[in-house]
């Protein structure tokens, strides 16, 4: 993690340079992402505007991945959204240093809010909205970014040997990192196995339904 | 496109509205079981083939670039490469 940047008179701007090494996790992510979507047979502005409008990385791959996968729109539409309920948890945690907005609400990824938790405590009220602002742009324009270079660097790359290989593994390696510290999650680990059961009986997507739901229902012991 | 929409909307809801009221929904599990259930069915195709060694094998490389440099961007796309070029 990053030392708090140098105190300037611009939050906006203090934001900005808060943002940079989450600007430079998400840019390659974003390439893989705008890459996998091309490969998945997307349309290119559809990745986009995936990008532009939702802002959740893991959400995203994984509407990408059901889709893959054969599964509905909306059942993708349906499991990335359950995907998504962490969020619900960030808001509350930022509340007693910014008011909820939103647009500010908008910018709460994983990565933002660990930063901006970090980071927010330690302005003036008065520069903690500018701050967010700031870091929230830098990580958005990362992210958009790189999808654009994806999208257009898989149409491009298409025909060079190994591409189209490398991009079907962009997928599996995202959500092996992201699965890891879940790994040792009786319940994860159970609900994901009971997923991969189904999986291998050619009921990819209800496997996936099963896990959510199982996961939505049960506690870690 | 709508199903795009709609992603968007509740993405922006579930971050907004425990924000303004102060408390959300519990969640339990499902994230984590998602994230593994996600990564277990994207990467091993049924049936189970030698396709499974070689997606083993890249995953170690992911491991270990993740393991070196903590960077989840670069470590995908070397993952990515070795996959290629296995």
């Amino acid at each position: 993690m990053a030392a708090l940047p140098p105190s300037t008179a611009n939050p906006l701007r203090q934001g900005l340079l808060a943002a940079w090494p989450v600007a430079l996790g998400y840019f390659p992510v974003a390439v893989a992402f705008g890459m996998a979507g091309a490969g998945a047979g997307l349309a290119p502005w559809a990745v986009q505007l995936l990008s532009l409008l939702v802002f959740a990385g893991a959400s995203q791959f994984a509407f990408l991945g059901l889709l893959a996968e054969g599964a509905s729109p909306w059942l993708a539409t349906g499991m990335a959204l359950l995907l998504n309920l962490r969020h619900a948890f960030y808001g509350p945690a930022l509340r007693p240093y910014l008011a909820g907005h939103p647009l500010l609400a908008f910018f709460l990824t994983d990565e933002v809010f660990a930063v901006a938790l970090k980071f927010l405590p330690g302005l003036p009220q008065t520069a903690r909205t500018g701050f967010f602002l700031g870091l929230g742009l830098g990580a958005y324009l990362a992210w958009n970014l790189g999808t654009l270079l994806g999208v257009f660097g898989a149409t491009r790359l298409k025909g060079l040997p190994g591409v189209g290989e490398g991009l079907s593994f962009a997928l599996p390696a995202l959500f092996s990192l992201l699965a890891l510290p879940h790994l040792r999650n009786p319940v994860a680990l159970g609900a994901g196995l009971l997923a991969f059961a189904l999986h291998l009986l050619g009921q990819t997507a209800w496997g996936l339904v099963l896990a959510g739901v199982l996961g939505f229902l049960w506690r870690r012991p | 496109m709508t199903p795009i929409l709609v992603l968007a909307l509740g993405t922006l809801l579930l971050r907004y509205l425990p924000w303004r009221e102060e408390k959300g929904p519990s969640p339990g599990q499902a994230g984590p079981a998602l994230v593994v259930a996600l990564f277990l069915v994207s990467a091993f195709g049924p049936p189970p083939s030698w396709l499974w060694a070689k997606t083993l094998a890249a995953l170690c490389v992911v491991f270990l670039a993740w393991r070196l440099s903590r960077h989840l961007g670069l470590s995908v796309l070397l993952g990515m490469a070795a996959y290629a070029l296995f």
